[in-house]
């Protein structure tokens, strides 16, 4: 029937009857395979339309024209068709691959290496962010420090109880003396770094501190400090009030409200602790777990410091003032983290350290 | 220091009963309320009877009947099993319907064929005490028929504060009164002091040698005195301040201490042998039986009070044994002495006898108190014990301390408190503390000696702020240059977050280690003795006496308590100091102290898919975390073979910077994992932290090539103990097209032959390789290989890309 096509005589009638059974097919077509070969008997080179193709030139000039045209308007039009249902079976496949190919997002198929900061590492580090935003350096010092520098610099007496050795723990190194001991706080940066550098100081020094303490679920021999130190010329005490609030609020919430309290340390006069709302309860609940009904939750020592620190590093108190303030990491992460005991710390257990994501 | 709010009402007028305010009232003056315990009657429907007629039980011995007045004009029969009291006696009688402490409800009921009306109570039966061996036996004057509690000032709050060190002034009721005062701006009233004597002199002298250890003895010597209870007014407020009562003489003395804040003893004046006391050191070995029973060897540090027989007192600390008040005592030598604080302090922690007392001294008595304090304890012991006070009073006081004057300008305040702070409000601040203020162009203000704590001018600015109350103060925050990490602080940070972000968790280990320990890591031990050890003097225990000169123990330590618990992979790092014994180059005058960084790994490790088993840790892994941090950070690590004790022989590298070596990275020595009780290979890393977290030049960029590059691949036979990684860098340093070159294969035969596969790439930044100039690039390499013992075994084509 088709073969038609090359008889001018019936072109029309053989074309039209070869286009509707060639669109019939096409829009039938199932997959990719069939509509090639569909494609390849309407308008491939062994197809019906090739024939009649070759056979134009046999016609006369005036029949090539409108045969040649009638010929060219039906492949086009089938070639057109075969790439539209092309496309559709493309789009079908790909639709049909990517159902077939779904996962469960609920499985951890692959994991990838992640560890953790240890939680202490992390609140230094954030508590250290949050003072270098205030416009401070991070100075930092040794452990096995001379006494001079863990008392003496800081007015502490030569009788204060805290140099006992029940306190503080000293080394056997170095001449007599010179005694040397494990920093008791890490203030003794402070001192060195007023001797090595001229006002004004903006710092904090973190780091491990050292204490004669047994091990129990508030008590570690080892355990973290953070000091900060602020030496200007015109530092007054509502500055220590404020910083130390800035502090509180990015460290603890926005909302939290501080307090001071009068206290007592050798190296700070004025000296105070500071309470920080209870984040957990904001003051209002009897029941809170965090500050158990109190309010406030005690958190770190501070105070202007006395003018013979400054002059004890050779510095003027009738040129400057300044104020200090030391705080424990462990009470930080403990209170805010909930944690229960200070050896968790130390026991390095992964099962603890992995809950405190950074 | 534990106040009740009824007792300290006799000192001073508060403006308010309210707890919280009150309990703000102690935070804000410093003294900080660490619990508020209300103290209510226990019970109901106890009142206070007179006991009219005792008489035998007629169906049982152990009891008796008693009538008693309940003030209702009524005689009421109650049964008691109590012994120690006969008709006259006045009683707490539980009536029936009363509850007693516990809920234990009284009724009418017959006991033994005879009812009962009620109880008659013992002290431990109404919560008020252990004593339990008789009923209590209330002052004759106690008004018959009134609710017991009414003379047991109850209810009553309880502010048990923390008094800071340098306030000794405040550990009485009188300067916790004062301090209120000054809050509320009122008065105080102070306890009377006037005395009744008899002309007499005591039957002893007092003679100090050791003058430089007690400041002030003073004493009293009393007659006739009646030894007994105390009565129950202060019983119960030596109660609520948590002191036990003993009798009279000793509650006395416990009483004026807590009233007045001055420590007292009380000498059974009898049992002093001679007539001398004597306050000198002690000899070193010297003993004394102390009132606990404990024998004591003394230290010359010690002060003692001696007499004919040698030591009677551990002065300030705790009374001897032997000249203790006892139920016979009727001659009582009161004595007030103020001494030393430090000795104090050392004497009482080195006996272990922290006290009340020593609490006090310690913080430094005034000695100016004294004789009033003297007085006061006389006063009262004649009022509830009776006798007669001798008028002769032995004063002797070697060291005297006058009231100090204190200049304070007006720049001082307001430079530490600001301009809010003329110097008008700083007198009138000053004054509520009952300070002696002059006025001029500064203040000259006077400061009794009973507080220490102000000898400067900085010291009253702080007693300024604290009657300012802190609350007024404004928050502001300073504007002072702007801060930033150092470099080295930031690449510190950088070095941890590339260890976690490979998968490590960081650990933080006490630094403590035991002497055996040291010498495990140490490659220098003598005799297996590692040197330049630091020594703590004072260890928490003996087998932690030594500081740490390698992190790995510590991490190893606790690489197995986690595989303990059950997990399989224990991935852990640590960065902290270690200390030698040397002087360190930062600072000569104090031990070396570097920082480390080291990491301990076992079991699977790295990504893991489903069904695919990361690979196990071994000295692979610790590799490829030395070439993570080399990379991180920028620094080139050289890696040679390298032995460290503790690290495995074979498997081990040796870390360089410059030249320098930094550390080791490797395996963990297959017998320390024995030692250690970890099962299967652990990698481990240890190295100086400080040359590679140093500051680094900028890198500047280098341009990359956008011309196609030649990938091609040489296996070279190599000796087995060949440093390919050596062969890889000295074939790359023969060419300066490669962009990079890595080693893809590493073949061990059984018979000790090895062959190395490395895949170059090259790429010129400027253009396309041709053919003839890769081939010469490629014989360049394998020209280099074979100068470095290498013989080409093959290779791929260069195929170009």
């Amino acid at each position: 029937m088709t073969s038609n096509l090359t008889n001018p005589m019936n072109l029309n009638d053989s074309l039209d009857v070869l286009r509707r059974e060639t669109v019939a097919a096409i829009s039938e077509a199932s997959d990719s395979e069939t509509l090639a070969a569909i494609e390849a008997g309407a308008v491939g080179r062994e197809s019906p339309i090739a024939a009649a193709r070759r056979s134009l030139g046999k016609m006369a000039p005036e029949e090539r024209r409108d045969a040649g045209r009638l010929i060219n308007d039906v492949a086009k039009e089938l070639e057109a068709l075969v790439e539209e249902r092309r496309e559709e079976l493309r789009a079908d496949e790909r639709a049909a691959k990517i159902t077939a190919e779904a996962i469960d997002v609920t499985v951890d198929y692959t994991r990838l290496p992640q560890g953790r900061l240890h939680i202490i590492q992390q609140v230094m580090d954030e508590v250290c962010d949050i003072f270098v935003g205030l416009g401070y350096h991070i100075a930092e010092g040794p452990e096995a420090e001379l006494a001079w520098y863990n008392f003496d610099a800081l007015n502490t007496p030569p009788d204060h109880p805290g140099r006992l050795e029940s306190d503080t723990m000293y080394l056997d190194y170095g001449k007599p003396e010179d005694e040397m001991l494990l920093r008791a706080h890490t203030s003794p940066i402070q001192a060195r770094y007023m001797e090595t550098h001229e006002p004004p100081v903006y710092i904090v020094a973190p780091g491990r501190a050292y204490r004669n303490d047994t091990i129990d679920a508030s008590h570690l021999p080892v355990f973290h400090q953070i000091e900060g130190l602020a030496v200007d010329e015109s530092i007054e005490f509502s500055d220590l009030k404020g910083t130390l609030a800035e502090f509180a609020r990015q460290f603890f919430g926005s909302t939290t409200q501080v307090r001071m309290r009068p206290h007592f340390f050798p190296f700070t006069e004025p000296s105070a602790e500071l309470d920080v709302s209870c984040f957990n309860c904001d003051g209002g609940e009897s029941s809170c777990r965090v500050c158990k009904g109190v309010g406030w939750l005690e958190m770190l020592g501070c105070g202007m410091v006395d003018p013979n620190v400054f002059t004890a590093v050779g510095y003027d108190p009738e040129e400057v003032t300044g104020f200090a303030f030391g705080m424990g990491v462990e009470r930080l992460a403990m209170v805010r983290h909930g944690i229960d005991s200070i050896r968790h710390f130390v026991d390095n257990d992964v099962r603890f350290l992995n809950q405190f994501p950074g | 220091m534990r106040v009740s709010l009824n007792w300290l009402r006799e000192y001073v007028d508060l403006p308010t009963d309210d707890v919280s305010e009150l309990k703000r009232a102690f935070d804000m003056l410093g003294h900080a309320v660490e619990e508020v315990e209300h103290f209510t009657a226990g019970w109901t429907d106890v009142y206070i009877g007179k006991v009219l007629r005792v008489a035998p039980h007629p169906n049982a011995d152990a009891i008796r009947v008693t009538h008693v007045d309940l003030g209702d004009g009524e005689e009421h029969q109650i049964i008691c099993g109590a012994w120690n009291f006969e008709a006259g006696a006045v009683v707490p009688v539980a009536i029936p319907g009363a509850v007693l402490p516990g809920g234990f409800e009284i009724g009418t009921r017959a006991i033994r064929g005879v009812e009962s009306h009620g109880m008659i109570c013992s002290e431990r039966e109404l919560g008020l005490g252990e004593l339990h061996e008789g009923i209590m036996v209330l002052d004759d004057d106690a008004p018959i028929g009134a609710p017991f509690e009414s003379i047991l000032a109850l209810p009553d709050v309880v502010f048990d504060l923390e008094i800071t060190n340098n306030r000794p002034d405040v550990m009485g009721m009188v300067g916790v009164a004062r301090e209120l005062a000054a809050w509320y701006e009122t008065d105080v009233k102070y306890p009377d002091v006037t005395l009744d004597t008899v002309a007499g002199d005591p039957r002893l002298e007092v003679v100090i040698t050791a003058t430089d250890g007690c400041n002030r003895f003073v004493a009293r010597e009393m007659r006739d005195v009646s030894i007994g209870a105390a009565p129950l007014w202060m019983t119960e407020r030596l109660r609520k301040a948590g002191v036990r009562a003993i009798s009279n003489i000793v509650d006395v003395s416990n009483y004026v201490m807590l009233e007045m804040g001055h420590p007292m003893h009380a000498f059974d004046a009898d049992a002093i042998a001679g007539d001398r006391l004597e306050v000198r050191w002690a000899a070193a070995g010297e003993t004394l039986e102390t009132l606990d029973g404990e024998v004591r060897e003394l230290t010359g540090d010690d002060l003692v009070i001696v007499d004919d027989e040698g030591p009677t007192s551990l002065a300030a600390v705790m009374g001897g044994a032997r000249s203790e008040v006892v139920d016979t005592t009727s001659r009582v030598i009161m004595e007030a002495a103020s001494w030393n604080p430090p000795t104090v302090m050392y004497t009482s922690r080195r006996h272990d006898l922290r006290s009340e007392a020593s609490a006090r001294f310690e913080r430094g008595v005034d000695p100016n108190l004294a004789d009033d304090a003297n007085a006061r304890a006389c006063k009262l012991l004649q009022e509830i014990g009776g006798g007669v006070i001798l008028e002769t009073v032995i004063d002797e006081h070697p060291n005297r301390f006058e009231p100090v004057a204190v200049n304070l300008n007006e720049r001082t305040v307001q430079r530490l408190l600001g301009t809010g702070f003329d110097l008008a409000r700083a007198e009138s601040l000053l004054r509520r503390l009952h300070l002696d203020v002059a006025v001029g162009s500064e203040l000259e203000v006077t400061v009794p000696t009973y507080r220490p704590d102000l000898t400067r001018p900085a010291d009253l600015v702080e007693e300024i702020a604290r009657l300012a109350d802190f609350d007024t103060f404004a928050e502001t925050v300073p504007t002072g240059p702007a801060g930033g990490l150092l470099i080295e602080q930031r690449r510190s940070r950088l070095a941890h977050n590339l260890l976690r972000g490979a998968g490590l968790i960081q650990a933080i280990n006490l630094p403590f280690v035991a002497e055996e320990e040291l010498a495990a890591f140490n490659s220098d031990t003598v005799d297996g003795v590692a040197p330049l050890v630091v020594t703590v003097r004072n260890p928490l225990r003996e087998d932690q006496a030594k500081l740490r000169q390698s992190l790995l123990p510590g991490l190893l330590r606790k690489v197995r308590e986690n595989r303990n618990r059950g997990l399989e992979t224990v991935a852990l790092f640590e960065s902290g100091r270690v200390f030698f014994a040397q002087p360190w180059a930062d600072d000569e005058r104090v031990p070396e102290q570097p920082v480390r960084l080291a990491v301990a790994i076992t079991g699977p490790f790295g990504g893991e898919g489903m069904g695919s088993q990361s690979s196990l840790a071994d000295a692979t892994t610790a590799l490829a975390l030395v070439r993570n941090l080399a990379d991180g950070l920028g620094v080139a690590i050289e890696r040679r073979p390298g032995t460290q004790a503790g690290f495995h022989p074979t498997r081990t590298a040796e870390l360089a910077v410059d030249g320098a070596v930094l550390g080791y990275a490797g395996e963990l020595h297959p017998e320390l994992a024995e030692a250690f009780e970890i099962s299967g290979r652990v990698a481990i890393i240890e190295l100086d932290l400080d040359p590679l977290v140093a500051d680094q030049p900028s890198v500047q960029m280098r341009q990359v090539s956008t011309y196609p590059h030649v990938d091609f691949d040489l296996s070279f036979e190599v000796d087995i103990g060949t440093n390919a990684g050596g062969l890889v860098a000295a074939t790359v340093g023969v060419s300066e097209l490669v962009e990079s070159a890595s080693i893809f294969d590493d073949y061990r035969s059984g018979s000790g032959e090895r062959a190395v596969a490395i895949r170059y790439r090259l790429r010129a930044p400027d253009r396309t390789l041709d053919s003839d100039e890769i081939a010469g690039e490629r014989e360049k390499m394998i020209n280099e290989a074979a100068a470095q013992g290498a013989v080409l075994r093959g290779g791929s084509g260069t195929e170009a890309q």
